[in-house]
């Protein structure tokens, strides 16, 4: 037991010299005549003032004071008493829902165990501590905000499911910061293998970060690499495994082609962070090849990773952009979107000899070049190979008609308000679109296997990207730029939330065999559902659509158990029994008030 | 209150009334009370042989003419009873309301008119202070003595000899056995051995234990020095519920000693308050005790 306030102590003597002189004052009795006094019993009991000297007689009233006297004055100097359990007075729990921590090498699961702690905490708790709880999965959730009421709490928590994806556990200690980083003496509890992103623009505030390390091994490999490629040999198909652990091992991987077993093979022992890879031929026409690895591992997850051999199933994207958010998340939200940002084009990308890294390249605002990807969209400030020629600019044009084109599909362009527009004029493989006051506001044009598509203004020159149909009309530009409409099979990462250009229910399957129904939003279906790896079905009106999710994330592969932890404002240790300083004046006032009710009541007795 | 201390009616309820004592005493003049001395009276004794010089009207004529022996009848002889009404006017019987002195008074004066009234002395002693010679009174005719003698002791703070001394004191005397009336509050703690010397002597006790409430059930409270109305000693207690327990055990341990030592010499005690009056006392106390019938 420690004391905040040690120096009140000083003032504890005084106080019982000051009582105990009360007690020595000799008591001025009134004077009663009586017929006779031998029948009174010699009993005195001094309880009142006192006007001179007399021997200090003890009496219960006495001790009960002096007792009264100092527990008061403990009281005052606060003294605190410290506790072991991983919950204070206000705790964040933040449960690191990550792929890592599916690993098994504490059983059932690292994030079972995590579970546990959080449960012990909340059960170890006082009635008067308040516990959140955020799940630190895909997406940061709150799935218990602060109260002190453990039943919810414990229920909240027993909801709560792994996943497969990778966790946002920077987010979800922001969040916890934003929760009681406010509050003194708050405790923000991280739960966790500590195999996560390194943590930037983290500020606990006043609150103590408590890192409870989940883990013993590290024992894990996984499906590091799977693509298939156009060879002069042939269509060959390459798969990578990665020891990720401290340890050599290896296992069995088995590779399937459109559901078909291609070929198993026995790997090697690899070594420490080494990656072991094997090419082989694969069979001509497959679309869809699959590696599973069987070893002794300790995280499934990663041993199974799918590539899909459609050109349009996968698109690299390089926006060339100042900087526009509305327009990056919305080719985000495209699953088969793999983007790339930069201020301008590579010069590996500028048209020449040989193939580029990039399927389409986006230019927003900056003026168009030639590149060698075979998908060019232009917001606002056409080229030398746009498909229109520029010839100055319009503030504020009116709409003023658009043709029916799939381009257009859901996209209701003529309630979009335009603040400038460049004035173009079509060159002669240009199609018009959609036409404006001031000339062509959308032109397309497609030529020896190039295909472009030209928007007159640029999104932040409008309220295009405030509208629903702005990702519509960047899903439809990309399905126009690649040739053709959205690929029936999809390969997403899993955890990734993707939208769709779909406007009707779905039904979506996961691996488990567990349905749910989406409802768009807008024109477009979001899906968040895809924690786990493996195939989903999703069920448009009887049209099915295969999603493969997988991951495929060197980070998440890791499952190293983490000892420390940067998180931005200084190193944390993994702290096995946390302890905390509870005070403990107020059972000591309670004890003092029961004390003087005790002397009152003798007092009361005695008078 | 009347000049006579007692009221008309309870003159009327006293007439008639005589003392009962459980013993036979020699009285010194011719009395209405018989003795175990022989002597005149219709009283018949026993009978004994003729001497010469006896009175022949006492001889049985019808056993000499059975007999032909001569047999003298004998009579107990008739004196008078003495009582000795022992007044206590120490300091602690001007306690109460009305005051102890003054109820106690009027059961001196009650019990001095039967006594008069049944042909019987009456020595009447105050007990507290030292006094002349003490005055027998006899006849109804002398009850106004007696008020007088009530009246002229009511100074209580001249008490200057205690009530245990004084019943000593009395003891001593060499006084003829009687009935001793004792009129007091019993407040001394040696009176109980007191009592025992005078039963000792012959005497009959009659106990009239006067206590007010302010000995029975005082209402005190506090933080208080008391101070003894005899003796002036000082007590200092504080005056809670434990106290007046102890202090009410007390009480009716020294009264149950009284009681004890009373019936243990032969006499009779009773416990009556200051407030009640003398046809109560007389009916319920005096008359079901058998002190008087």
């Amino acid at each position: 037991m420690t004391l905040q306030n040690p120096g009140v102590l000083s003032i504890l003597l005084p106080l019982v010299g000051l009582i105990l002189v009360l007690y020595i004052l000799k008591m001025k009795r009134r004077d009663m005549r009586v017929p006779a006094t031998f029948l009174w019993p010699e009993r005195v009991e001094e309880i009142r003032a006192n006007a001179l000297f007399q021997k200090l007689r003890p009496t219960w009233l006495l001790f009960l004071q002096l007792l009264a006297l100092l527990l008061a004055v403990i009281a005052l100097a606060k003294p605190q008493t410290q506790q072991k359990g991983l919950a204070g007075e206000v705790t964040v729990f933040v449960i690191d829902a990550s792929a890592s921590m599916s690993a098994t090498d504490v059983q059932p699961s690292r994030f079972a165990e995590a579970k546990r702690l959080a449960l012990e905490g909340i059960r170890g708790a006082k009635a008067t501590d308040r516990i959140a709880i955020i799940e630190a999965g895909p997406t940061p959730r709150v799935i218990s905000s602060l109260s002190n009421d453990p039943a919810r709490e414990a229920a909240a928590l027993d909801q709560l499911q792994p996943s497969d994806a990778e966790g946002a556990v920077g987010d979800a200690m922001r969040l916890a910061a934003a929760l009681v980083g406010g509050i003194d003496g708050a405790r923000i509890v991280l739960l966790s293998d500590g195999d996560f992103e390194h943590i930037t623009n983290f500020s606990r505030g006043k609150a103590a970060v408590v890192y409870r390390s989940i883990g013993t091994s590290d024992d894990n490999l996984s499906v590091s690499a799977l693509g298939a490629a156009e060879t002069p040999k042939g269509r060959q198909l390459f798969c990578g495994i990665k020891n990720h652990g401290s340890k050599p091992f290896g296992g069995t991987l088995s590779l399937y082609a459109d559901g078909k077993v291609i070929d198993s093979l026995k790997t090697p022992n690899i070594g420490p962070n080494t990656q072991w890879g094997r090419t082989i031929s694969a069979p001509a026409g497959a679309r869809i090849f699959e590696a599973k690895l069987d070893s002794p591992d300790f995280l499934k997850s990663d041993n199974y990773a799918v590539a899909i051999a459609d050109p349009n199933s996968a698109l690299h994207v390089l926006l060339v952009t100042k900087g526009d958010l509305f327009l990056e998340r919305a080719l985000s939200l495209d699953p088969r979107v793999t983007l790339d940002k930069s201020p301008d084009v590579p010069a590996s990308e500028m048209a020449g000899r040989g193939t580029g890294a990039y399927d389409i390249v986006v230019f927003d605002g900056i003026p168009e070049q030639p590149v060698k990807a075979r998908g060019v969209l232009c917001f606002g400030a056409a080229g030398t190979s746009s498909p229109v020629t520029a010839s100055g600019s319009a503030a504020k044009p009116k709409f003023v008609s658009a043709e029916k084109k799939v381009l257009l599909d859901n996209v209701d362009i003529g309630a979009t308000f335009v603040d400038k527009q460049q004035v173009v004029r079509p060159k002669a493989s240009g199609e018009v679109v959609a036409q404006s006051s001031a000339g062509p506001l959308v032109v397309t044009s497609q030529d020896q296997g190039k295909r472009q598509v030209y928007v007159a203004f640029e999104p932040l020159n409008s309220d295009f990207p405030l509208q629903v149909g702005f990702p519509i009309f960047v899903a439809n530009s990309l399905d126009f730029l690649t040739g053709g409409s959205s690929s029936q099979t999809l390969s997403v990462k899993v955890g990734q939330p993707f939208s769709l250009p779909i406007t009707e229910e779905a039904k979506l399957t996961s691996p488990d065999g567990d349905t749910t129904v989406l409802k768009p939003t807008g024109s477009a279906l979001t899906i968040r559902e895809t924690r786990r790896v493996g195939v989903y079905l999703l069920d448009v009106k009887g049209k099915t659509q295969k999603i493969y999710a997988s991951l495929r994330s060197d980070r998440a592969s890791t499952i190293r158990p983490e000892k420390n932890l940067d998180l931005g404002g200084g190193e944390v240790k993994a702290s096995q029994s946390p302890s905390r300083f509870a005070d403990f004046w107020r059972p000591l006032i309670l004890l003092c008030l029961l004390v003087l009710a005790a002397e009152w009541w003798l007092f009361a007795r005695k008078s | 209150m009347s000049v006579m201390l007692l009221e008309p009616r309870e003159f009327r309820l006293l007439d008639g009334l005589r003392l009962n004592p459980r013993k036979s005493f020699g009285g010194k003049v011719r009395g209405e009370r018989l003795t175990k001395k022989k002597g005149v009276s219709i009283e018949f004794d026993d009978y004994r042989e003729y001497a010469e010089g006896d009175d022949l009207r006492h001889l049985d004529w019808n056993v000499l003419a059975r007999l032909d022996a001569p047999v003298m009848r004998t009579y107990r002889d008739e004196e008078d009873l003495a009582l000795y009404v022992l007044l206590d006017s120490s300091a602690s019987m001007g306690f109460g309301e009305p005051t102890k002195y003054s109820a106690a008074s009027k059961f001196c004066c009650a019990m001095a008119y039967v006594a008069l009234n049944g042909g019987d002395a009456v020595v009447p002693r105050i007990l507290g202070r030292k006094e002349a010679n003490p005055i027998t009174m006899r006849g109804r005719a002398n009850y106004p003595r007696v008020v007088a003698w009530v009246t002229q002791s009511r100074d209580l703070e001249s008490s200057s000899v205690g009530l245990t001394a004084s019943l000593r004191a009395f003891a001593a005397q060499s006084a003829r056995a009687g009935v001793v009336l004792i009129v007091s509050d019993g407040l001394d703690p040696d009176i109980a051995s007191a009592l025992r010397i005078l039963g000792g002597r012959g005497h009959e006790v009659l106990f009239l234990q006067i206590l007010s409430d302010v000995e029975i059930d005082p209402d005190i409270e506090g933080d208080l020095r008391l101070l003894d109305a005899e003796t002036g000693r000082a007590t200092e207690v504080t005056a809670n519920s434990y106290v007046l327990k102890e202090y009410r055990r007390r009480l009716q341990e020294h009264n149950q000693s009284i009681v004890d030592v009373v019936r243990r010499i032969g006499g009779r005690y009773a416990l009556v308050r200051p407030d009640q009056a003398i046809d109560e006392v007389l009916q319920h106390v005096l008359k079901r005790e058998g002190w008087v019938k």
